[in-house]
C-alpha cells in the first residue's frame, strides 16, 4: 500500500524536509507553495491521504484550503494536518474547528512527525526511530 | 565520520533487548547524533570510545542513557497507545463495577520522568469519566529530583507538546504559559508528584488498582526485578492491573502474576493467594 | 528601567501598547530561538548566549506582526553563516547546488518559526506576515526592542523583537 501525501507550504526549504521525512517513512510525496496550487492538485485526481498544511502563505492560507477541502465531500477521506509556526491556543481551535485533524507546531522534529502519524493510524511502515 | 558496522551492530542489539525498539540499518548517523551528548557528558570525545567503554565494562547507569538517549522515550506523550486504550477500553469499566461510587481510583505512574505519563493517564481518565478530579488520584514517581519538579509544575515546552499529544487534548487540556504550556489546574490536581528509588523499600503508598510501570525493569539484573515486582505487588490491591514495558513481562521472573491479553498489550495481576 | 516607567506613563496617557520588553523578556525569545535550532537546524546545534560583532555583510530576514502589538522579528547573521544555515537546516534534503533563492528562503523560514513563537507569547489576537528578506531590516524602535545575541557554531547571530514607529498620531506627548 503506498501512503500519498501533499505537501504544502510556501518555503521550499521546508517542504523539502516533510517531503523528506514522509517519504522516510513510505510516502509518496508531491508539494505546493500555496492553498490554491493545493487544490488545483486536488482537482487534478491526484487525491492523498494526508495534507501536510501551512498556515501563512500567499494566494491561498492553510485555513481557507482547510475550508475548502471540508466543503468537498470527495475530499472527505483525506487527512488535513496543520504544520505551521501559529501557535496560540485560539490558533489550534480555529484549525480543529475548521476540519483539520492533526496540528503540528513548528519547530518540529522528525519524531513529532511519526507521532502524530501514528496517532493518525497513518504510518505505513514498522518505522523505529 | 561515521560508527564502524560491529559498534552501530552492538548499540542496534542492546536498544532491541531493553526496549523492543528496532534501529534500521542506515541509522548510523542518528545513533552517533543521538550518543554524542552522551558520551560528552561523560567526558569522552566520541561515540566510539562511548560504546567502546560501556561494551567492555557495562554499567546500568550508562546502558540506561543510552538507551534513553535513543528511544527518546521521555518526551512522548501517548507512548506507544496500547496501554493507554487498555486502560479507557477494559480496565477502567472492570473497576468502575468492581468498586463503590464514593471510591476513589488510586493510580501508581512508576518512574513518571517529566510528567507526560501520569497526566496522559488524568487526561485519559478526565474525558473518561464524568467528575474524574474528585475520584481518582495518581501518584506519579521517579528516581530523579528534577524529573519530580518538573511533573510537579506541568509546564512543557513546545517541542515536547508535539510529542504525540492529540492536539484536540492539548487545546482542552492545556493553556499556554509564555514559551511553555501547562496542564489544566484539575489535571495538576489530579497529580501528585514524589522522589522515588524502586530499588528500595518503597514509601507508603496506595494500595494502587493500577500500576504503570513501564520501561524500568529492563535496566535491573533478575534478583532486582524480582524484589521491584514484589514490593510493587504489596502496594496493589488483590484485583489490580500492572502495565510494563513493550519489551517486558512477569513471565519468568516472578511467577505471583497472570497475564491478560487486552487489545494488542498484556496486562499484569496479582495472582490469588501467590 | 526607564523603559519600564516610560511604559507606565505611555499607559495612563492613553491605549497605547505597553513597552516590548515587558511582553516578552530576552529569555524567552532566547528559548524560543534555540528551540527553533534544536528542531530544525539539528539537535546538536545549540546556540552560546555571547554577542559579538556582526560582521560587515550581513543579510537579515522578519516577520511583522500586526496586532495588540505591532512591530517585526528580525532574524541577522553573516551572509556566509547564512549560507551554512541553510545547508544545515535542509541537511540530508538539500539539493546538490544551494543558490541564493535556498538561502533567502531557510533564512525566512527560520524567522517565520521564530517569529510565529514570539506572536504567541504576545499580546493577541495578531497576525504574522509573510516572511521577507533583505540586506537592510525594517526600521524599528530601537528603544522599544528586546534583542538577543548568540553565537552558533561560532558565528555571531542576533533575533530582535522591536516594535515599530507606526502611525502613532495618537500619541500624547509626555
Amino acid at each position: 500500500m503506498t501512503v500519498r501525501a501533499l505537501v504544502i507550504d510556501d518555503s521550499r526549504a521546508m517542504r523539502r524536509i516533510v517531503s523528506g521525512t514522509l517519504e522516510g517513512f513510505g510516502y509518496e510525496t508531491r508539494q505546493a507553495g500555496h492553498g490554491q496550487e493545493a487544490l488545483d492538485v486536488l482537482h487534478e485526481g491526484w487525491v492523498p491521504d494526508l495534507c501536510t498544511i501551512d498556515w501563512n502563505m500567499p494566494v491561498m492560507d492553510g485555513l481557507q484550503f482547510v475550508n475548502a477541502v471540508r466543503a468537498n465531500p470527495a475530499w472527505r477521506p483525506v487527512t488535513l494536518m496543520m504544520v505551521t509556526s501559529e501557535s496560540e491556543h485560539g490558533q489550534i481551535v480555529r484549525a480543529l474547528a475548521a476540519g483539520a485533524h492533526e496540528y503540528v507546531i513548528k519547530p518540529f522534529t522528525a519524531d513529532a512527525i511519526r507521532d502524530k502519524l501514528a496517532l493518525l493510524g497513518l504510518l505505513p511502515q514498522e518505522v523505529s526511530l | 565520520m561515521t560508527l564502524t558496522a560491529t559498534r552501530f551492530d552492538w548499540v542496534r542489539q542492546l536498544v532491541h533487548r531493553e526496549s523492543a525498539i528496532v534501529l534500521a540499518p542506515g541509522k548510523e548517523y542518528l545513533v552517533e547524533a543521538r550518543l554524542l551528548p552522551v558520551a560528552r557528558k561523560m567526558g569522552l570525545t566520541d561515540v566510539d570510545q562511548l560504546v567502546d567503554q560501556v561494551r567492555t565494562r557495562p554499567r546500568p547507569d550508562d546502558t540506561r542513557q543510552i538507551v534513553e538517549a535513543l528511544t527518546t522515550n521521555e518526551t512522548s506523550w501517548f507512548r506507544d497507545g496500547d496501554p493507554f486504550t487498555a486502560l479507557t477500553s477494559t480496565v477502567l469499566p472492570a473497576l468502575q463495577s468492581a468498586r463503590g461510587p464514593a471510591e476513589r481510583l488510586q493510580i501508581w505512574s512508576a518512574a513518571c520522568s517529566s510528567g507526560q505519563e501520569p497526566y496522559t493517564i488524568a487526561m485519559l481518565l478526565e474525558d473518561a469519566m464524568p467528575h474524574a478530579a474528585t475520584r481518582v488520584s495518581i501518584t506519579a514517581t521517579d528516581l530523579s529530583r528534577e524529573m519530580v519538579e518538573r511533573t510537579r509544575a506541568g509546564r512543557f515546552t513546545q517541542l515536547e507538546v508535539n510529542r504525540g499529544l492529540p492536539a484536540p487534548m492539548l487545546v482542552r487540556h492545556f493553556q499556554r504559559a509564555g514559551s511553555e504550556w501547562e496542564v489544566s489546574p484539575t489535571l495538576r490536581r489530579m497529580v501528585g508528584a514524589r522522589e522515588c528509588n524502586l530499588a528500595a523499600p518503597l514509601p507508603r503508598m496506595g494500595p494502587f488498582d493500577v500500576v504503570y510501570l513501564r520501561n524500568v525493569l529492563i535496566y535491573f539484573d533478575l534478583p532486582t526485578k524480582q524484589a521491584i515486582l514484589r514490593r510493587v505487588r504489596e502496594l496493589m490491591r488483590p484485583d489490580g492491573w500492572l502495565f510494563l514495558g513493550a519489551a517486558e513481562t512477569t513471565l519468568g521472573v516472578d511467577d505471583s502474576w497472570s497475564r491478560v491479553v487486552v487489545g494488542r498489550t498484556s496486562v499484569y495481576r496479582p495472582l490469588k493467594g501467590a | 528601567m526607564s523603559d519600564l516607567s516610560d511604559a507606565g506613563l505611555r499607559r495612563r496617557a492613553g491605549d497605547l501598547p505597553p513597552a516590548t520588553a515587558e511582553l516578552v523578556d530576552e529569555a524567552t525569545v532566547c528559548e524560543i530561538t534555540e528551540q527553533a535550532w534544536l528542531a530544525l537546524v539539528g539537535e546538536d546545534e545549540v546556540l552560546v548566549p555571547l554577542p559579538a560583532p556582526l560582521p560587515a555583510e550581513t543579510l537579515s530576514s522578519w516577520v511583522e506582526i500586526v496586532g495588540p502589538w505591532t512591530g517585526a522579528v528580525v532574524l541577522t547573521c553573516g551572509r556566509d553563516t547564512a549560507l551554512d544555515l541553510t545547508r544545515a537546516l535542509l541537511g540530508e534534503h538539500a539539493p546538490q547546488e544551494v543558490e541564493q533563492e535556498d538561502v533567502d528562503d531557510a533564512l525566512g523560514e527560520l524567522a517565520n518559526v521564530v517569529g510565529g513563537n514570539v506572536k504567541a507569547v504576545l499580546p493577541g489576537p495578531s497576525v504574522l506576515g509573510l516572511p521577507e528578506v533583505g540586506t537592510t531590516p525594517p526600521s524599528g524602535r530601537e528603544a522599544d526592542s528586546v534583542r538577543v545575541a548568540v553565537l552558533w557554531r561560532g558565528s555571531p547571530l542576533t533575533v530582535r523583537v522591536q516594535s515599530v514607529l507606526a502611525e502613532r498620531e495618537n500619541e500624547v506627548p509626555l
